[in-house]
């Protein structure tokens, strides 16, 4: 750098300071640049939040980057001394670095952050710890204890305060910081506080710095900064007593923080040189603190787990060519496929030993034992599923070669990033596995990765108001609104958007509302806080926590201040461990069918073939089934009548946008059914697309066209194709491939075709191995539903994975024909759990957690003291609340102490009612008294009003959002063959076309993304016949009916039916009604009719009637409906 | 060892300002300071380190978002010729002009 030209700026806080810094790194790296510094240091407050993205941005801006960190210290009694700025020296093979992170993280820790208060702080004497390292500089500056005092003109408290410093801190490692922000006289950033800090660094003999305590790029952006300022303090602007004292914290440009430095030098009397003096110390510490990416911070270097704590004691290739042969020897046996297995194992461990990755492949198959070990499902997910090795060391258990999987779509010398592999497991178990990884690693080689949540339309609207003062209700109602549209464009969005019309029209008329649209906009996308990543968990060596800070998660467990865009560039290998309830379901079935029978079922295990489950799969009865339960699968897969295993990973990646938008499925089925030939373009492609008919749909697909036309090899393929999905890389490889392609003896013609298909395919499609990963929960839950629903069921209802309501659950097994067994205090879990009932059928007993309003506590003195003598050792025992054992009653979990006689619940309503003081507390281990029930005092005296005039469905519905004995649209039932509505069971056998009347309670609506754009309406009801009816409503039909194809959830609907392949049946809707509506006017017109005189009535519901009856269903359905109980 | 001296902005010597509000066309050194400013078609020299000033507002009180949340005072100690100097305020606005706002005599 030039002196004079430039000058480095030593104290800048960036957006990933929350609500305090309001400019991205990679913006100020690119400013400095530009005004000629050769450097810049970024210091977050609190944390190296912006650390990796400053330094990354440095290197891309050609200027050397510097960090530290902006902390609160306390003293040894806990008494807070202010803020300092903590900077980290360079060319110091790291141990500034390392320094600086350890002291972020002792900032922290949770004995010193939380006696100090709320802020983070680092006790005094553990920053001088770190500082002994002489790998630290101390600024201690306005926002000190010291600085405070020199604000109130107190120099001889200001100078003892540091003399107070100076006694605890190592010599040399402290300078003071002078921060001028021209601001009023009186107020902090004032000239006269600043040259009164360079005064005392004369008198202390220590260097003294010049700074900007920058929090902004430009002077724009200081009404940012406001707003963070505002919203830190949760207080309106107008309020806030700590609004800055002006806009002058930004990135100066060096003449002017020359100029800042000479009125500072000229308000004071200082020794002579004073001005070159502190201009130059400023620079002699940016020259130390200049930080090299590689050496100082280990930038793009990786660190495994040492071989000692992976379990390794020799060289970690060797073991780890040990461990695959002898994995593909025990998992190839008798699949013919050994030889293929390990020719293809040679090929991997090339690539392996090459990158030098051979701990990394050891260190996630550790910790893939560690997670079966403790018996957890678990599933690798992702393009790893495509390795052999990962295969043979039983990390995945999809089987790559049989499935077409490539190793070069998961790794290749040519791919410059850290490999990933992501490991689904049991949600419920997913902190269980966290512990047993920082227990078996240790806290030093181990951390939760975090993300950054950044402010998006509403808060952003939130915090603009909160700023403004603007009414909580007010700013609440225009939050509502902030959907669909980015904050960043909102005043675009009120001019153009209909539905924002009367928004717009206030805004016209409040200048208050229309500052709040300019301020929304500023404060978008900007850095909010940080929280922990729901699957990432970093492993490293013992040098992890040098390399990151951490800080405690909310679930306690450090968690580091790096984000997933960090860990990359910072060599740090991270593992996504994701919980996926289905699995924690699929565990919940296998575990409930061992207690019932003894029998232990190996999911793992199951043949891939079992016709059974492709038939129930090809039904499209696929409720509960992972991936293929939504209405959009449902058709899907009645079109595509899975037969093998390749079939459901070809439907689970066809049914996604990038495919459905470009009517991939469509050209797969007709190829598929025969309507047309496949097409694969030319006979030498026949080999890759035979599997999807010449329909292009997997990464793989297209890695190995690029490999066919070019012969560049697959991992250059892949290069190629993730360069896809960028408009401007693909002129180049058009001609490069063009050229190799004839070389390679293709036709003009072709490639022009082929390079069409390719171009078009853009980025999006689906790694294969996703799909096929994907397939095998999608296989194996559909082999629980189909060999043992009802455990399955109690899975799905104890962890509830999927899309649907319960009470959809709760209907779905009534019709497999599981009975659900009501509530019932002395036989509910806190899970479902099956029954075997007397007929030798298996019931699911519904799980305590359903009753709505119940305490947990209350939920496990039940389990705890099962089963219970009388009613009063219920009661003495659990001690429920009136309200939760009034609920009990109402929905019959009380029963057993009525003898199970539903007709008396009245009574044992009316005596819980009556029962007066509390109930005698007894110790847990107590034995109970055994009083009788008096309900026969009660017997045929009282009728609680509380169960008069309501069906048992309605208290269910009431006070445990699931309909158990019957299904509420039982009720409805008479009336639909009244009407003639055709039950979901039957649609299945009608032509397409034919007009019907359906009905039923919604349990969905989707809106999924359509070839075409135009929104696509699907509502899924429920009439308690079977599975759901699907019906579309196109934009025709949506104009037709309004609003109420969102906001009418019992309906009547009229329509055609649809026919999609041998079993998928849909409904076209034309038109709807509310079902409660109709039913009050047939029951009027029977009315009506009875009495034959009230003509008036008569003809309004003649007008009613005639309206419905235009869809005259051409068979009678009255016979199809059940006969009608009493629900 | 210094002797921190209060700056010449909180002299209280100064009572009553003159009104001026007058564009002025204002030259500056290499270093960026005004150097000498042409008011009634003289040209008064800047004598010594000007000091400049940037007072907050509070623009949410008033219409729009502000590129400023401060305004620009420069204060200075000029001379026209050989004359007695005067102390003045010169705001730099937003788009670059000077206005001589006061003169403390």
């Amino acid at each position: 750098m030039t002196p004079g030209m430039a000058f480095p700026h030593l104290h800048v806080a960036s957006a990933y300071s929350p609500h305090y810094g309001v400019t991205l790194p990679e913006t100020l790296a690119e400013q400095a640049a530009a005004q000629g510094a050769g450097f810049l240091a970024v210091t977050d407050r609190d944390g190296l939040y912006g650390a990796v993205k400053h330094v990354r941005a440095c290197v891309a801006a050609g200027i050397r980057p510097g960090l530290g960190a902006d902390l609160a210290v306390h003293d040894d009694e806990h008494r807070p001394i202010g803020r300092v700025v903590v900077l980290a020296h360079g060319s110091t093979s790291g141990r500034g670095y390392a320094a600086l992170c350890r002291a972020v993280s002792a900032c922290h820790e949770s004995g010193s952050a939380h006696r100090a208060g709320k802020t983070p702080s680092i006790n005094r004497a553990r920053l001088a710890e770190l500082a002994g390292l002489r790998a630290l500089t101390v600024l201690i500056g306005p926002d000190s204890d010291v600085g405070a005092a020199l604000l109130r003109r107190d120099t001889a408290e200001a100078r003892a305060r540091l003399a107070s410093w100076l006694r605890t801190m190592p010599p040399g490692s402290l300078a003071l910081e002078v921060v001028c922000h021209l601001a009023d006289s009186g107020r902090p950033g004032s000239v006269a506080p600043a040259t009164r800090m360079l005064g005392l660094a004369e008198h202390a003999g220590l260097p003294a710095v010049l700074t900007n305590a920058v929090r902004y790029g430009t002077p724009e952006e200081a009404v940012t900064a406001d707003l963070a300022d505002a919203a830190r303090a949760l207080t309106p602007l107008a309020q806030l007593e700590q609004l800055q004292s002006n806009g002058q914290a930004w990135l100066k440009p060096a003449a002017l923080m020359r100029q800042v430095a000479r009125m500072v030098v000229d308000a004071g009397t200082h020794e002579g040189g004073a001005l070159e003096r502190l201009l130059r110390d400023t620079e002699l510490l940016a020259e130390r603190c200049a930080l090299d990416p590689v050496a100082d911070i280990g930038l793009g270097r990786p660190r495994m787990p040492e071989a000692s704590v992976i379990g390794v004691t020799g060289d970690p290739v060797a073991e780890l060519w040990r461990r695959a042969r002898h994995g593909i020897d025990t998992r190839y046996a008798g699949t013919g496929q050994v030889e293929a297995a390990h020719a293809r194992l040679a090929h991997e461990m090339k690539t392996v030993e090459h990158l030098g990755f051979a701990s990394y492949f050891l260190t996630v198959a550790r910790v893939a034992d560690l997670i079966r070990d403790m018996g957890v499902r678990i599933q690798a997910r992702g393009s790893g599923v495509g390795s052999v090795l990962n295969y043979a060391l039983h990390t995945s258990s999809v089987e790559p070669l049989s499935n077409g999987l490539l190793w070069e779509r998961f790794l290749s010398p040519e791919r410059q990033t850290l490999p990933d592999i992501d490991l689904d497991v049991e949600s419920a178990r997913r902190h269980d596995i966290y512990r047993a990884i920082f227990a078996t690693f240790g806290s030093d080689r181990v951390s939760l990765m975090s993300m950054t949540n950044a402010y998006r339309g509403r808060g952003a609207v939130r915090d603009a108001g909160l700023a403004l003062g603007l009414p909580d209700d007010q700013v609440a109602a225009i939050a509502k609104q902030m959907w669909r549209f980015n904050a960043r464009d909102f005043r675009r969005a009120l001019d153009e958007k209909p539905e924002l019309e009367a928004l717009a029209a206030e805004v016209r008329e409040s200048q208050q509302l229309d500052l709040l649209v300019d301020l929304t906009a500023k404060l978008d996308r900007l850095p909010r806080h940080i929280s922990v990543h729901p699957c990432g968990v970093i492993l490293s060596d013992a040098s992890l926590l040098d390399r990151t800070p951490v800080q405690a998660s909310g679930m306690g467990l450090p968690m580091s201040q790096f984000d997933k865009h960090d860990m990359d560039p910072m060599g740090l290998i991270k593992l996504d461990i994701l919980g996926v309830r289905m699995q924690s379901a699929m565990a919940h079935a296998v575990a409930e069918h061992r207690r019932l029978t003894g029998e232990t079922i190996d999911l793992d295990r199951v043949p891939l073939d079992d016709p059974a489950t492709y038939e129930l799969i090809r039904s499209t009865r696929t409720l509960g089934i992972f991936q293929l339960e939504s209405p959009g699968q449902m058709e899907l897969v009645g079109k595509l009548q899975p037969e093998v295993f390749n079939d459901l990973t070809v439907e689970i990646s066809l049914f996604r946008p990038g495919p459905m938008q470009n009517n991939m499925p469509l050209l797969y089925l007709q190829a598929r059914h025969g309507e047309v030939a496949p097409d694969y373009l030319h006979p030498r492609f026949e080999a890759i697309l035979r599997e999807t008919k010449g329909v292009v749909i997997f990464h793989e697909q297209v890695m190995r066209l690029f490999d066919e036309l070019t012969g560049c090899g697959l991992g250059k393929a892949d290069v190629f194709r993730r360069h896809l999905g960028k408009p401007d890389q693909l002129p180049e490889i058009e001609a490069w491939l063009r050229e190799r392609a004839l070389e390679r003896g293709f036709p003009p013609a072709v490639i022009s075709r082929v390079w069409k298909v390719l171009a078009g395919f853009g980025s999006f499609g689906f790694a294969k191995a996703h799909g096929a990963a994907f397939a095998l929960p999608t296989y194996q839950s559909a082999w629980l539903k189909t060999h043992h629903p009802a455990v399955f069921l109690a899975g799905l209802l104890t962890h509830d994975p999927g899309m649907w309501p319960k009470d959809l659950l709760v209907a779905e097994a009534r019709t497999l024909g599981v009975p659900v067994l009501g509530l019932d205090v002395q036989h509910s879990a806190l899970d479902y759990r099956v029954e075997e009932l007397v007929d030798g059928r298996q019931g699911i007993r519904l799980a305590l957690p359903e009753l709505a309003g119940s305490s947990e506590t209350e939920r496990a003195r039940i389990a705890r003291h099962q089963p219970f003598t009388s009613l009063q050792d219920f009661r003495d025992r659990v001690r429920p609340r009136r309200r939760s054992f009034e609920a009990l009653a109402r929905v019959g979990a009380l029963d057993s102490f009525i003898g199970y006689d539903r007709d008396r619940r009245h009574e044992l309503l009316a005596h819980i009612q009556g029962l007066q003081g509390t109930a005698v507390a007894i110790d847990d281990d107590q034995l109970a008294f055994d009083v009788d029930l008096p309900v026969p005092d009660y017997l045929g005296a009282v009728t609680s009003l509380d169960l008069r005039g309501r069906t048992q469905t309605d208290l269910e519905l009431r006070d445990l959002h699931l309909a158990i004995g019957h299904h509420q649209m039982e009720r409805f039932h008479s009336l639909f063959a009244e009407l003639g509505v055709t039950p979901a069971s039957a649609l299945g056998s009608l032509p397409g076309g034919t007009e019907v009347l359906i009905a039923g309670v919604r349990r969905a609506t989707n809106t999924p993304p359509m070839r075409g754009g135009r929104r696509v309406v699907f509502v899924s009801l429920d009439d308690g016949t079977g599975p759901v009816s699907n019906v579309v409503f196109f934009h025709d039909a949506q104009e037709r009916v309004g609003g109420q194809v969102f906001s009418t959830n019992y309906m009547l609907v009229r329509g055609r039916t649809r026919r999609s392949g041998a079993k998928g049946v849909s409904v076209t809707g034309e038109n709807l009604w509310d079902l409660f509506e109709v039913a009050r006017q047939v029951a009027q017109r029977q009315a009506a009719d009875r009495l034959a005189t009230a003509k008036a009535d008569a003809a309004q519901a003649a007008e009613t009637a005639g309206a419905l009856r235009t869809a005259e269903p051409h068979h009678n359905v009255h016979h199809l409906w059940p006969a009608t109980r009493r629900a | 060892m210094s002797q921190v001296a209060f700056p010449r902005i909180t002299s209280p010597q100064i009572t009553s300002p003159q009104i001026i509000d007058a564009r002025v066309d204002v030259e500056l050194s290499a270093d960026g300071d005004p150097r000498s400013f042409i008011w009634n078609r003289f040209e008064h020299t800047v004598i010594g380190q000007p000091q400049a000033v940037f007072s907050r507002t509070s623009w949410w009180e008033n219409d729009g978002v502000p590129t400023r949340i401060d305004t620009e005072l420069w204060r200075l100690d000029a001379s026209r010729g050989g004359e007695e100097q005067h102390r003045y305020d010169l705001r730099h606005d937003v788009d670059g002009s000077w206005v001589l706002a006061l003169d403390w005599g």
